[in-house]
């Protein structure tokens, strides 16, 4: 059978290994290790659980799982050590480039301002920030594309399927409650 | 009848119509997924009552399966997993001034492949049902594992990344209390883990922000447009590639019936089987062969009802779609399985209808509206990949309002992201998440049953005969990863290609 990873459905995706299978990518050890380090723990965290006292206690499966983690993930390490480093790639470029950190600081900082600041000026500051920074255009184009998107989606959610997000400094509900009194009115 | 009910009621018809709509676009877009498209809509619909929920979700998924076959051909980038194979005919037969042609042939064939798979989905899943009463809880066991390592063997290559991801999946499973003792587990002492690690924030995170990070490597790529011509296809074509793709049909519904192997696997097995039992196609495969856009497309289609057969039937899901279908059903209370069919058959009488009405519906846009997909399907990456990360925070927030839950599904993301990069597949995670409940219980139930006893529960398998296929059957996927297996699998086939050439 032909093997196309399906994972990377997207005919132009970099993220088929290293563009060869048998090629180190940039970091992929790191990552390995990191993964076998993390399973150890978990192993270890898992044995606390309820240790060899049944197979059927609550620790059981969590250590079977764990242990098979650890045993894939040292052998994906060993396998990984001895394969050759892609020279045509470098982790700046094709694992990590800048606007991907950008755009990872940038979803952190969302997750933060969500709460206290509410979900339309967050998403705001957002998609502006964002579609300015990807699509290099103009500021009169960039504000209209992210406002009106914004405007899109939130009547969608919020009317559609009633999705309650944080309001913060906006005051949502007063702002729909007078827009009800307002069709509510001419009905009258 | 159940089964009527979504053909007789405006609201549920409406909304498969709009599911099935938005679903041909979501596939078609490059960068949205079905995956990605029905994690993000199961929590914006958990509030609603479960039929319409499930009906809007049915129609994304058969849409979104038929979709991606059309930026496939137009552009030569598969807006699906399930529509690479497309790909390789579809784009040299637009490349030809033939796009529309392909379009056509490709949503009459997917519509064949699709009703294959409903029916069989039909006829089959009482009597599997019926059958799997008779399961045992070690075979619920063995079925979970076998599903997993399924997905990580098939969709990749690589069995180990396949198994470690599988193994994470169940360990992430099964943070929190467990149900049946109150135990902690991987809970560090945080109360925030008590609870567990919500499954949507999970989905969301690996299927939706993962590919968004991931796509922000092409947001200069410009997409390439081509001419349309006439999409309707002449009754002749279909019914000369019809025996085709009644074949091709019936092996994906008999992929997409397997645990953990879906659309994708299944269109690949079909183009292969095309090229073996086309002997005179009127152009080459991967040169524009109508066969090689034929088979994949009723493959992918019809494997849809073959992935419900193992989700209804035993709560096992066919592949990464239908495992967050099984979270959506959990959500709305319900609890896929043997019983559900037998206390609950309305519900998969009206899975069966909503599967059929999705299936008309899909041929009606597929065969209409062409210029507005156009307009469409080239939205620039630069909005799209901002707009896709701000829906997937809304989910993650929507199912709980709880910010911890964005916070877990942003790590989920950044950490999906490298495993992109590095090779390891996302799907047996999803399915080790889902299944991690099902996979504890039925092994602490079987393990009790034998008395703590190991012995007896390798007797138990060895003395079963259903047990001990599906035992062999995960011991196959072991072996076939090693190098005897290769080393055998070369012998033999070099011998017979001798004798051939002889």
């Amino acid at each position: 059978m032909q093997h196309i990873d399906p994972e990377h459905h997207d005919g132009t995706s970099d993220a088929t290994p290293g563009g060869t299978e048998n090629m180190r990518r940039p970091g992929e050890l790191i990552f390995g290790v990191v993964m076998l380090v993390t399973s150890l723990g978990l192993l270890w965290s898992a044995y606390g659980i309820s240790g060899f006292e049944a197979l059927s206690a609550p620790g059981s499966v969590p250590m079977a799982t764990t242990l098979a983690m650890v045993i894939s993930a040292a052998l994906i390490v060993a396998k990984t050590a001895r394969l050759p480093l892609d020279t045509s790639e470098t982790l700046s470029r094709d694992i990590l480039p800048g606007v991907v950190l950008i755009f990872a600081a940038a979803l952190v900082g969302y997750g933060i301002l969500l709460k206290p600041f509410g979900f339309l000026p967050t998403s705001a500051l957002f998609l502006i920030g964002a579609i300015k920074l990807l699509a290099r255009r103009g500021w009169g184009w960039t504000l209209t594309v992210a406002l009106s998107s914004l405007i899109v989606i939130w009547l969608i959610f919020r009317i559609v399927f009633t999705v309650l997000m944080p309001a913060g400094i906006v005051p949502e509900a007063e702002f729909i409650q007078f827009f009800r009194d307002l069709t509510n009115g001419g009905d009258a | 009848m159940n089964f009527l009910t979504v053909f007789t009621q405006p609201q549920l018809l409406m909304l498969v119509g709009l599911g099935t709509f938005a679903g041909v676009y979501v596939g078609a877009i490059p960068g949205l997924s079905v995956t990605m498209a029905v994690s993000i809509l199961i929590s914006f619909t958990f509030s609603w009552d479960v039929y319409p929920a499930i009906s809007l979700m049915i129609g994304i998924y058969m849409g979104g399966v038929y979709g991606g076959s059309r930026t496939a051909i137009l552009l030569n980038i598969p807006g699906a997993p399930s529509a690479i194979a497309t790909a390789l005919d579809g784009y040299p037969m637009a490349k030809r001034g033939e796009a529309g042609t392909a379009i056509g042939v490709t949503t009459v064939m997917s519509f064949i492949g699709g009703f294959i798979g409903i029916g069989v989905l039909a006829v089959a899943a009482p009597v599997v049902s019926d059958f799997a009463l008779k399961f045992q809880p070690r075979d619920y066991m063995l079925l979970a594992i076998l599903g997993i390592l399924l997905v990580g063997s098939l969709s990749q290559g690589s069995l180990l990344k396949g198994i470690f991801a599988g193994a994470l999946g169940i360990a992430i499973g099964a943070v929190g209390r467990d149900p049946l003792t109150f135990t902690e587990r991987f809970t560090f002492d945080f109360r925030l883990l008590e609870g567990g690690i919500s499954f949507i924030a999970v989905m969301i995170g690996m299927f939706g922000v993962s590919e968004a990070l991931l796509q922000l490597h092409h947001v200069d790529k410009d997409a390439v447009r081509q001419k349309i011509n006439r999409i309707v296809p002449s009754l002749s074509t279909v019914k000369k590639h019809l025996p085709l793709s009644l074949q091709t049909s019936t092996i994906g519904v008999i992929i997409g019936a397997l645990p953990g192997t879906g659309g994708d696997i299944a269109a690949l097995m079909a183009y292969d089987h095309a090229k073996r039992v086309t002997k005179d196609p009127e152009r080459e495969f991967g040169d524009g062969a109508m066969e090689g856009l034929i088979a994949p497309e009723t493959a992918n289609n019809s494997a849809v009802g073959g992935a419900f057969i193992p989700m209804m039937t035993l709560g096992i899901p066919g592949d990464a779609v239908t495992a967050i279908m099984i979270g959506a059903l959990f959500i709305h209370g319900l609890n896929p399985g043997p019983m559900l069919m037998i206390d609950q058959p309305d519900m998969f009488w009206f899975i069966v209808g909503a599967l059929v009405m999705a299936n008309i519906f899909m041929v009606i846009f597929g065969l209409t509206g062409i210029k507005l997909f156009t307009k469409i399907v080239e939205m620039p990456r630069s909005v799209l990949i901002p707009l896709i990360m701000l829906l997937s925070i809304v989910g993650a927030y929507a199912v709980n309002n709880s910010i911890t839950d964005v916070y877990w599904m942003l790590g989920f993301g950044v950490f999906g992201y490298f495993m992109r990069h590095y090779g390891y597949p996302l799907g047996p995670v999803i399915l080790g998440v889902i299944l991690s409940r099902l996979l504890d219980d039925n092994w602490r139930r079987a393990i009790i049953s034998e008395r703590e006893d190991l012995g007896r529960f390798f007797e138990g398998i060895f003395t079963s005969p259903l047990s001990l296929v599906l035992f062999i059957a995960v011991i196959l996927i072991f072996v076939s990863q090693t190098p005897l297996w290769t080393r055998g699998k070369r012998m033999l086939l070099g011998r017979k290609s001798e004798s051939t050439s002889k």
